[in-house]
């Protein structure tokens, strides 16, 4: 194994030991929930990131897929009594199918088209939550959403879920990691950097970039089932397109590129608006403006600035 | 999410005939088309000048709505000068945008400065919410509402006013863009930095009259469109995020396709409200987006039809 | 000499530009075919139709006995048509044994499923990748260098790595568009001679070069194109004797130094 390699699975093993000892400090379970909350946020923005990071097209769409994967699992669990786990599946081959559907007429032009489609994607979903009101329970949410199952055995207290979320959250970035250190890792970055020299190489540009964000959108079903059976109530404000914003900004806050740094951001972006709820009423000032000022002062990600890596400046001089 | 509220549809509960209820939809469908247009003229402005999708462009309508409300009700000036003072102050804001926020910023990747107008939206919606409140506010009419008859259309002095002040607005662009020193550095400066800085264009500086014109605008379609509506602190976001789905559908980065996009826009929408559902109003402008951009990605005036890699 | 790369009537319109006027051409393998001709001859639109990057309008090219035209840039890859570019292409944020890594794209199997999971084939494949990716980066002296960014490069070094990440998927034709543009005289020299090693390996190379000390050295045929036509064709001895290509060299101005 490469040193680079060692070096993951040594961040990887230390952070699985500071996971199993967290819940021997944290009883309180409203921080647990917290923590549970950030471990969601995590899954999501690890898939992000492999879009972002790695093929550089951004998603405002995130949410929904997060939205559509806690919502099929919702009703085909609690409508129609089918098996948590069964439905999880399926909400995720479901949202591959539709991330497929938005990607491959947009992935393929020059420019980031992917931004804008996803964008008025996430805001129909929305409005479908909203508006199928006798499926999706409408504004004021879907509830009776049975827990999780762990042989037979319900995962439905604080703890419980934490250990399931937080074992997501290992395979997904040991998923992920493995992807960015393999041939079609490598085929993302290049075509990121010089699309030319990838196409010549072998790398097929466009079939690459869809099926990275297929994955990217699966990832975020995944972390939508869970959360769906965690809350056992949704509500379609939980995925509107702040959300997605609030997530592609945990990425870029992170640093992009960086699976770390999207955990991060995750971590460092979930408990913010609960830890500025004490100036509720300069909640969205503080919040915007600490963003801002990262964004202007920091764009490389809090990761990246802390590896010391420098702006690369980019795109048009003006 | 906040909703904009349908322009004054037909009288409830009055027999109305197809044909009038045609003309009526098209009336109010033009009207907020209109106001469609004006804000994506100004995301057209911001991404010609610096390719980036500007986020803030709907808090800027929500600034012009709040700004007049508070010179006419707060400061207590005539609408003549308060409605002028509004615009002028929002494209103040627009210009500081541009030198605090995105003149500063250390990467030039167009990915974070889009995201660095993201956070001076959630921001300027904070400061808002702050100064104005949650609750919703009312603006005037330019003038009184007296309904008149056209065509079967019942419509108000101000459906007028949209109109013909848009027109005027879009007139001015052209001629500013067409005649002067300044609009012509601006256009030369969009087309290729690089080389009008070589002919001593100080692109900085073109770039934030592009975000100070782009706030006017906002602004503008703000003290048009909230006295039909309503006026709230986010009244911008849905009407910022139409306008955007307006540029795409006439061609992202097109003046003409601004124009033409915004009314085409509205029109949909409001025939789609009146004939099929109103339900799912808020749905049409993006459905039509996505499908612009499956079906006809340079959109309705593209010249490129998307570039192949 | 069997062809390994046939182009029958190629030609390309830009705008009112007839940049490649019906152009026929062969390159066997095993041997070194250079393009030459003055700036707009269309020696790079010809190199880019063959690759895929420009559709021409009408024409055939056949790799193999195979008809390419007008597919995809990494299918030809995989068939073992590489290239590299005259502005270079490196990718500036991987290190130079990644970027050559990328080169090996075509020449290795698994996507993104089997990625994830990382299933014993890939580990294998993977060190085999690397063991090739540094044989290629110590057959271009670049071993020293193979964990530092592309981007900090110096710009010889960069464009050798080109050329070690054309030949890491051990192609069957390269296609090489300027490789020694803006190198010393040593620094051409030594990649002259690997470029010569390189057609020794059995692999069909096509040479896009103003540099006629190194054409005229290392080159097995000669094709001359001017104003999208090819003028002559032959040997380097052939082609320093044709006066048609005399007259247009020397009243182009153009410098060709052996010529004299």
């Amino acid at each position: 194994m490469t040193t680079q390699g060692k070096r993951f699975f040594l961040a990887l093993a230390a952070l699985a030991a500071v996971l199993a000892a967290l819940p021997l400090v944290v009883t309180n379970p409203y921080y647990l929930n917290v923590l549970n909350v950030v471990a969601l946020n995590v899954l999501v923005v690890t898939g992000l990131n492999l879009l972002i990071g790695f093929a550089g097209q951004i998603s405002l769409g995130h949410a929904a897929f997060f939205g559509l994967g806690a919502y099929i699992s919702g009703i085909l669990t609690g409508t129609h009594g089918w098996e948590p786990w069964t439905a999880l599946v399926l909400a995720a081959a479901v949202v591959a199918l539709v991330a497929l559907v938005i990607g491959m007429p947009t992935l393929r032009l020059e420019g980031n088209y992917l931004v804008m489609a996803t964008l008025g994607f996430n805001l129909i979903v929305s409005v479908l939550m909203l508006q199928l009101d006798d499926i999706t329970g409408g504004p004021s949410g879907y509830t009776g959403i049975p827990p999780l199952t762990f042989f037979g055995a319900p995962i439905a207290t604080d703890l419980s879920f934490y250990w399931l979320a937080w074992g997501a959250v290992l395979l997904g970035l040991l998923l992920a990691r493995n992807l960015v250190h393999s041939r079609v890792g490598r085929g993302l970055k290049a075509l990121h950097e010089a699309p030319l020299a990838a196409a010549a190489s072998g790398v097929p540009i466009e079939s690459y970039k869809v099926k990275v964000f297929v994955v990217s959108a699966v990832y975020a079903s995944v972390a939508g089932s869970l959360y769906a059976h965690y809350y056992g109530i949704i509500t379609p404000k939980t995925f509107d397109i702040f959300k997605s914003v609030e997530l592609v900004t945990m990425c870029i806050v992170g640093g992009m590129g960086s699976l770390w740094g999207g955990l991060f951001g995750a971590a460092l972006l979930t408990p913010l608006p609960q830890l500025l709820a004490v100036v509720e009423e300069y909640k969205d000032i503080f919040f915007g403006g600490i963003l801002l000022l990262l964004l202007i002062f920091l764009p490389q990600g809090l990761v990246g600035w802390l590896e010391g890596k420098r702006v690369r400046p980019g795109g048009r001089a003006f | 999410m906040p909703r904009a509220r349908d322009v004054p549809g037909p009288g409830e509960g009055v027999a109305v005939s197809f044909g009038d209820q045609l003309a009526q939809y098209v009336v109010s469908g033009l009207t907020t088309g209109a106001v469609y247009a004006l804000v994506a003229l100004g995301f057209c402005l911001i991404y010609n000048a610096t390719r980036v999708v500007n986020f803030a462009q709907g808090d800027f309508l929500s600034l012009g709505g709040l700004m007049a409300y508070s010179f006419l009700g707060g400061a207590g000036l005539p609408m003549v000068l308060a409605f002028p003072l509004a615009v002028a102050s929002v494209a103040l804001v627009g210009a500081l945008l541009e030198r605090l926020a995105i003149r500063p910023a250390r990467s030039r990747q167009v990915m974070v400065l889009i995201f660095i107008t993201i956070a001076a939206s959630i921001l300027m919606r904070g400061v808002f919410k702050h100064l104005w409140g949650k609750q919703a506010l009312a603006l005037p009419p330019l003038s009184p509402e007296t309904p008149m008859h056209l065509l079967g259309a019942t419509f108000t002095p101000q459906n007028l006013w949209v109109l013909g002040i848009t027109l005027v607005a879009i007139v001015a662009l052209v001629w500013f863009f067409n005649r002067t020193l300044t609009g012509k550095a601006m256009r030369a400066t969009a087309i290729n930095p690089s080389a009008a800085a070589l002919m001593g264009i100080d692109a900085h500086r073109m770039t934030m009259y592009s975000f100070a014109l782009a706030g006017a605008l906002g602004a503008l379609a703000g003290v048009l469109i909230t006295p039909i509506t309503s006026l709230s602190y986010e009244v911008g976001v849905i009407m910022g995020l139409k306008g955007f789905a307006a540029a795409v559908l006439g061609g992202y980065g097109s003046f003409l396709g601004a124009v033409v996009g915004g009314l085409a826009l509205g029109l949909i929408e409001s025939l789609a409200a009146g004939l099929i559902s109103s339900v799912y109003k808020d749905a049409v402008a993006f459905v039509v987006l996505l499908l612009v951009l499956f079906l006809r990605p340079g959109g309705l005036l593209g010249v490129k039809s998307g570039d192949r890699v | 000499m069997a062809a390994l790369l046939t182009i029958k009537g190629l030609s390309v319109r830009f705008g009112g530009l007839q940049a490649l006027d019906s152009l026929d051409l062969e390159a066997p393998a095993g041997a070194i075919t250079a393009l030459i001709g003055p700036n707009g001859a269309g020696k790079t639109t010809a190199i880019n139709c063959v690759s895929g990057v420009v559709a021409p309008n009408s024409g055939q090219v056949g790799f193999d006995g195979r008809a390419v035209l007008g597919m995809a840039g990494y299918k030809l890859a995989r068939l073992g048509l590489t290239r590299t570019f005259q502005n270079l292409q490196v990718f500036g944020l991987m290190n130079v044994l990644e970027n050559v890594m990328v080169g090996m794209h075509a020449a290795s199997r698994g996507g993104f499923a089997a990625a994830m999971l990382r299933l014993p084939l890939l580990r294998r494949q993977e060190a085999a990748i690397r063991a090739r990716a540094e044989e290629v980066l110590a057959f271009f002296g670049l071993d020293k260098v193979a964990h530092q960014p592309a981007e900090e490069l110096a710009y010889g070094d960069q464009k050798r790595l080109e050329l070690a990440r054309a030949l890491a998927g051990r192609p069957r034709l390269m296609l090489l568009d300027e490789p020694v543009a803006g190198l010393n005289a040593a620094e051409t020299h030594e990649l002259g001679r690997l470029i010569v090693k390189i057609k020794e390996q059995g692999i069909g190379v096509v040479l896009v070069e103003h540099d006629m000390g190194l054409v005229m050295r290392i080159s097995d045929q000669v094709a001359v194109l001017s104003g999208g036509r090819l003028i002559a064709r032959g040997t380097p001895a052939q082609i320093q004797q044709d006066p048609e290509v005399i007259r247009i060299y020397l009243g182009g101005g153009e410098e060709f130094g052996l010529l004299a």
